[in-house]
C-alpha cells in the first residue's frame, strides 16, 4: 500500500530564548542544517510543508507566507498543515502522504516556533472558547494538572508514589538534556530539588513542567528510490496514526485517553508491532508534563493502566532501562510547540541512523516518535525504523 | 496511479448564519455525508481548513472545527487554505492509504474583524505592517504597474466587477449580487486608489464541504463523478519588492496542473474557469498567466465578452469572489462551482456550452503570493 | 553564522495586537443561558447514544445526528477532576487562586469545567484536605444575572 518513505536529514536550531535572530533566520538555521544532513540543494527540493501552533503566539498569520524565503518555498509546490501542539506530527504526515502518494520524491518539513516573541499562557487559553472553557482556564498546566488529578484517581494512585515518579522522570529527563546539544534547558537537579519545586497548579510542579522556548526543526522525507539514489543511512517510516476527540475537555476519558492509545494502535498495526515495550527500543514522546508522560506510557502500551509510576520508579523508562523514553530531555527541556512534535521524529531518526551523539541509545533501530495538541484532544504517532 | 473523484458537496450560501462556529460547521458536512449515504464513522479521513488565527479568534482552530467536521477518533488534520486541503486531501487518496476523505473548509465572516485588518497580519512586523500593507494595497500596487505596463485600463478591469456581481444574480449562493454599469462600478469609492469598492470582495461566510473518493470507492456515493486530473500549487517571494508582480507563480502552478492533466493547450482543452479574483483586475491578470490570452490582452479578453456565462469561455459563472469571498473556503466555492457546471447542475447559473473540463483557481497573500490550480473533468 | 555570539546586545521592538470578534452563540447555548437567568440548567440528549449534553450540543460529534430532545439536569454533581491554581496570566478570566473543576452533574453523561468557591482559598493545603475527586458539590446562584456561565456563581462542597 503506497511508496515506502524515508527520512533522510534532520536539522534542529539551537533551542531556547534566541533574540539573536529574527523568526525567518530561525527557520533558515534549522532548513540549512537539515539540507546539510542530507547532502541536498534547495533546488532538489520538490515540495515544502509548515506549520507552527496555529495561534496568536508570534502576531503573525500564514506564515508560510513570510518564510518563503527561508523554506526554499519561492517557485515550489507547498503545503501548510497545523494542528496546535500536534502541529509537528501532522507535518510530518504530510509530508509522508505527498511521497508516498508519488507527486513528489522529495520534501522539506519544517516546524518552528519562537515563543518568547509573544505570551505562551495567554495564547493556549484562546484555544478555549469564549462561554464554556475559557473562563476557567489555568492556562496548560490547569489542564494537564485536571488530567492527572483524574488519572491518579481513577486508578487509586497514592498521591506521593506519583510524585515520587514525577520528580524521578524530572530529575533524569534533566540529565538528558545536558547530552542534547540542541536542548533549551541544562540543569543538574536532585529528586529532592524535584520534589519541593514551587507548586504551579497543584500536584504540578515547577520542574514538572516544560519551559517556553525558540526553536525550529526541519526534516527531509523522500521515495525509497530517491533515498538509495542519495545513499545516506535513512529511517524508514514504518507506521503512523493521528486521532482527536471532542473539543469539549469533558467529553472523553482523558484518563485512558482514546485519542492516544488509537493513534498508536493505528501505528502499531501499520509497523507490526504487538509488544511495544519489548519491541520498540526508543520512544520520543511528546511530554510538557511528567504527570502526563505517564498516562502516555499506558495509553501506548508501555506498561499496565496505573502501573506507569512503578515502572519509571523501577527505571523501566531510563536511558539504560528496558524502553528509554526521551534520552533527548524531550519536550520537558525544550518546547518551541510547532516544532516540538517535529524534533520527536527529529530525534527518533537520529537513534535509528545511530547519529544520535552523546544521547544514543546503542542499537536503537525502532523508535516512537508523537506530539499531542488542543486541550488533549489530539494526537500523533509516527514510528521509524533502522529497516524498511 | 489511482484516480481521485469528487463525489459529492455541500456549500452555505453567503447570508449571515445565527449557527455558531461548530452548529454551522455540522450542518454542511453533514450534509455531504448524507447525500453521500456514508456514515460519519465510515469516512476514512477527514481535512478540514480553516484560518490559523485571526479568523476565528480562538487559536488552533482545528480544536473547535473537529467536532463539526465529523472527525471525532477517525484520521484527520487541517491545512491552512482550502485548496491545500483540496490537495492534501487527493494526495492521501493518491496514496493508497485512503479511499475517502471529508474537505470541509471554514470561515464565519459576519464574526470577524475586515478582511484588510486580518490580512495585514500577514505582514512582517518591521517593514511591511508599520506602513500598513495589507492584500487591498498589496492589490492597487499590482492593478497600477498592470495599466501602466500594458495599458489595460480602468474601464477594462471594472468590466469584471460588471460581469461577476451580473452573473451572481443567478447563483443562490452569492453573497453580492448586483446589476451595475462600468460608471457605477468607477464611481464607487476609491478604497485604495486604483482600486474602487465595487472592484474589491466582500467578506462573507462560508463553509464548504467536498466528499472525495479513490476511482474504485466513487461509484459508491454518486453516479456523477467529477475527476481531479491534476493540481498544482506555487509560492512567490515574501517582500513585494523582490517580485515582478505581474509575473508571478500562477504561471508555474498551472505548468504543474496542466502537465498532471495532459493539457498542452490550456484555452482550447478547457471549458470553463473559476478564478478567485478578490480584485477585479485580477481576473484579467490571472486569465494571462493561465494561458487563457497572450500577456497584457487580459483587457481584450474581457472586451471580446468571451467570458461571458453564456459565450464560448465562461469566467466565474458564479459570480466569483468578487460575489463571494470567505476568505479560507473561497478556492473550495471554486472547485464546487467548477463541479457543478460539469454536472450541467448549477441551475439558473448554467453555463450553455457543455462542460467537459473545468479550472478552478485559489490564491491568498499579497498580490497572489501563493496560487493553487485544480483541473476537473466529468 | 548561527553560532558567533552577536556583538550587540539583540534589540527588540515591543508590539500589541488587539482584534475585535463577535462570535455567534447559536440557538443551542442562547437558550442554556437564558435557561441560567431562570435557574435551571438544560442539557441536549443524543437521539441515538442518549448521552446528555452540557454545554449543550446542537448535535452528537459521535452519532453526528441532530440532538433533539432537551433535559433538565440536576444541580447537584460529582467533582471528576479539579485544579488549584496559583498561576497567573495576561487574558485570564478568574484571578488566582482559585479552583478549577470538571463536574458531572446528575443526569449528564459528560463533564463541565467551571469553579469551586465559597470558603478561603488562600491555604492550600486547607484546601487539599476539602476538595476530593468523587466528592459532592452543589450549585450557587449567581444573584445577578447576565445570561453567561457565571449565573452559576461557583459550586459549592456538600459535606459528607
Ligand atoms: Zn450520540
Amino acid at each position: 500500500m503506497g511508496r515506502a518513505v524515508a527520512v533522510i536529514g534532520t536539522g534542529q536550531t539551537r533551542h531556547g530564548r534566541r533574540n539573536d535572530v529574527s523568526y525567518p533566520d530561525l527557520v533558515r538555521e534549522a532548513v540549512r542544517m537539515a539540507l546539510e544532513d542530507a547532502g541536498i540543494t534547495p533546488k532538489d527540493i520538490e515540495g515544502v510543508v509548515s506549520g507552527t501552533m496555529p495561534s496568536m503566539m508570534e502576531g503573525i498569520s500564514d506564515t508560510h507566507l513570510y518564510f518563503a524565503e527561508a523554506l526554499c518555498e519561492v517557485g515550489k509546490p507547498v503545503l501548510k498543515v497545523e494542528s496546535c501542539g500536534s502541529t509537528g506530527q501532522s507535518i510530518a504526515h504530510c509530508g509522508f502522504y505527498w511521497v508516498a502518494s508519488g507527486m513528489a520524491d522529495l520534501v522539506l518539513v519544517v516546524g518552528m516556533e519562537k515563543m518568547f516573541e509573544g505570551d505562551g499562557q495567554a495564547t493556549m487559553s484562546t484555544v478555549a472558547d469564549p462561554w464554556f472553557l475559557k473562563p476557567f482556564s489555568a492556562g496548560a498546566p490547569g489542564v494537564f494538572t485536571m488530567q492527572a488529578m483524574e488519572w491518579m484517581h481513577r486508578f487509586n494512585i497514592p498521591e506521593d508514589k506519583a510524585h515520587e515518579a514525577a520528580a524521578f522522570i524530572s530529575v533524569t529527563h534533566h540529565d538528558s538534556a545536558l547530552d542534547n546539544p540542541y536542548a533549551h534547558i541544562k540543569i543538574k537537579i536532585g529528586m529532592d530539588e524535584a520534589k519541593n519545586a514551587p507548586i504551579i497548579t497543584y500536584p504540578v510542579r515547577l520542574l514538572d513542567v516544560c519551559p517556553t522556548s525558540d526553536g525550529a526543526c526541519a526534516v527531509i522525507l523522500a521515495s525509497e528510490e530517491m533515498a538509495k539514489k542519495i545513499g545516506r543511512k535513512p529511517a524508514w517510516i514504518r507506521g503512523l496514526g493521528f486521532r482527536g476527540e471532542e473539543f469539549f475537555y469533558g467529553e472523553s476519558n482523558k484518563s485512558i485517553w482514546p485519542s492516544a492509545t488509537e493513534a498508536a494502535k493505528h501505528a502499531y498495526e501499520q509497523a507490526g508491532i504487538r509488544d511495544p515495550l519489548k519491541e520498540l527500543d526508543v520512544a520520543e514522546i511528546y511530554n510538557p508534563f511528567t504527570y502526563q508522560e505517564m498516562i502516555f506510557y499506558e495509553c501506548f502500551g508501555f506498561c499496565p493502566r496505573g502501573k506507569a509510576p512503578d515502572y519509571v520508579l523501577e527505571g523501566k523508562f531510563n536511558r539504560t532501562g528496558e524502553l528509554p523514553c526521551d534520552p533527548s530531555g524531550g519536550v520537558l527541556c525544550t518546547n518551541p510547540i510547532g516544532a516540538s512534535g517535529l524534533i520527536r521524529l527529529a530525534e527518533a531518526t537520529l537513534q535509528v541512523t545511530g547519529k544520535a551523539g552523546a544521547r544514543q541509545i546503542e542499537g536503537a533501530e525502532l523508535a516512537l516518535s508523537h506530539a499531542m495538541g488542543g486541550i488533549d484532544q489530539f494526537n500523533g504517532v509516527t514510528i521509524v525504523g533502522a529497516k524498511l | 496511479m489511482r484516480k481521485v473523484a469528487i463525489t459529492r458537496f455541500a456549500q452555505s450560501a453567503g447570508v449571515e448564519s445565527g449557527d455558531n462556529l461548530m452548529d454551522f460547521t455540522y450542518r454542511i458536512s453533514k450534509e455531504v455525508l448524507d447525500k453521500a449515504g456514508l456514515k460519519r464513522n465510515e469516512v476514512g479521513c477527514v481535512m478540514i481548513a480553516s484560518s490559523d488565527i485571526f479568523h476565528s479568534g480562538l487559536s488552533c482552530a482545528n480544536a473547535v472545527d473537529w467536532d463539526g467536521s465529523g472527525a471525532f477518533m477517525i484520521e484527520g488534520t487541517r491545512a491552512e487554505d482550502s485548496m491545500f486541503a483540496l490537495i492534501y486531501a487527493a494526495m492521501r487518496i493518491l496514496s493508497g492509504h485512503f479511499d475517502t476523505v471529508l474537505v470541509t473548509s471554514i470561515i464565519k465572516g459576519s464574526e470577524n474583524p475586515d478582511n484588510d485588518t486580518l490580512t495585514g497580519f500577514f505582514a512582517d512586523p518591521f517593514y511591511m505592517r508599520p506602513l500598513g500593507i495589507n492584500e487591498t494595497t498589496a492589490a492597487a500596487f499590482q492593478m497600477r504597474e498592470y495599466m501602466q505596463r500594458f495599458g489595460v485600463s480602468e474601464e477594462q478591469c471594472a468590466k469584471v466587477a460588471v460581469k461577476n456581481l451580473g452573473n451572481a444574480l443567478f447563483n443562490p449562493y452569492a453573497h453580492m449580487k448586483k446589476r451595475v454599469t462600468v460608471d457605477d462600478v468607477l464611481n464607487s469609492e476609491t478604497v485604495s486608489d486604483p482600486l474602487k469598492a465595487l472592484e474589491c470582495a466582500p467578506k462573507s461566510e462560508g463553509v464548504a464541504s467536498v466528499l472525495l473518493a479513490s476511482g474504485d470507492a466513487a461509484e459508491r456515493f454518486t453516479d456523477k463523478p467529477v475527476w481531479i486530473k491534476g493540481f498544482g500549487t506555487s509560492m512567490d517571494h515574501f517582500n513585494l519588492g523582490d517580485r515582478d508582480l505581474l509575473n508571478g507563480q500562477l504561471t508555474v502552478a498551472a505548468e504543474r496542473a496542466y502537465r498532471m492533466a495532459g493539457i498542452r493547450q490550456p484555452r482550447k482543452e478547457i471549458d470553463l474557469a473559476e478564478i478567485c479574483e478578490p480584485y477585479a483586475f485580477q481576473e484579467l491578470l490571472w486569465c494571462e498567466k493561465l494561458g487563457f490570452c497572450p500577456d497584457g490582452e487580459g483587457g481584450k479578453l474581457i472586451d471580446s465578452g468571451e467570458t461571458q456565462m453564456y459565450r464560448a469561455f465562461p469566467v466565474n459563472p458564479s459570480g466569483g469572489v468578487l460575489a463571494m469571498n470567505p476568505y479560507v473556503s473561497r478556492g473550495l466555492y471554486r472547485v464546487i462551482e467548477a463541479a457543478m457546471q460539469i454536472r450541467g447542475r448549477a441551475g439558473e447559473h448554467q453555463v450553455d456550452k457543455k462542460v467537459r473540463t473545468a479550472l478552478a483557481h485559489g490564491t491568498h497573500g499579497f498580490a497572489g503570493q501563493c496560487h493553487s490550480v485544480v483541473i476537473l473533468e466529468g | 553564522m548561527a553560532d558567533e555570539k552577536p556583538k550587540e546586545k539583540p534589540r527588540e521592538m515591543k508590539a500589541q495586537v488587539t482584534v475585535p470578534y463577535e462570535m455567534a452563540m447559536g440557538r443551542n447555548w442562547h437558550r442554556f443561558f437564558e435557561n441560567l437567568k431562570e435557574e435551571r440548567i438544560m442539557g441536549t440528549k443524543c437521539g441515538k447514544c442518549s448521552r446528555v449534553f452540557i454545554p449543550p450540543r446542537s448535535f452528537c460529534p459521535r452519532c453526528f445526528e441532530d440532538n433533539e430532545e432537551w433535559v433538565e439536569i440536576g444541580q447537584e454533581g460529582t467533582i471528576e477532576t479539579w485544579c488549584y491554581s496559583n498561576l497567573m496570566f495576561y487574558g485570564q478570566t478568574l484571578k488566582p487562586p482559585f479552583i478549577a473543576v470538571q463536574v458531572h452533574l446528575d443526569g449528564t453523561d459528560v463533564g463541565l469545567q467551571h469553579r469551586i468557591a465559597g470558603f478561603d482559598l488562600s491555604d492550600f493545603e486547607k484546601v487539599r484536605e476539602l476538595v476530593k475527586s468523587g466528592g459532592r458539590v452543589r450549585v450557587v446562584w449567581n444573584k445577578e444575572k447576565k445570561g453567561n456561565i457565571f449565573d452559576i456563581d461557583y459550586f459549592e462542597l456538600i459535606p459528607e
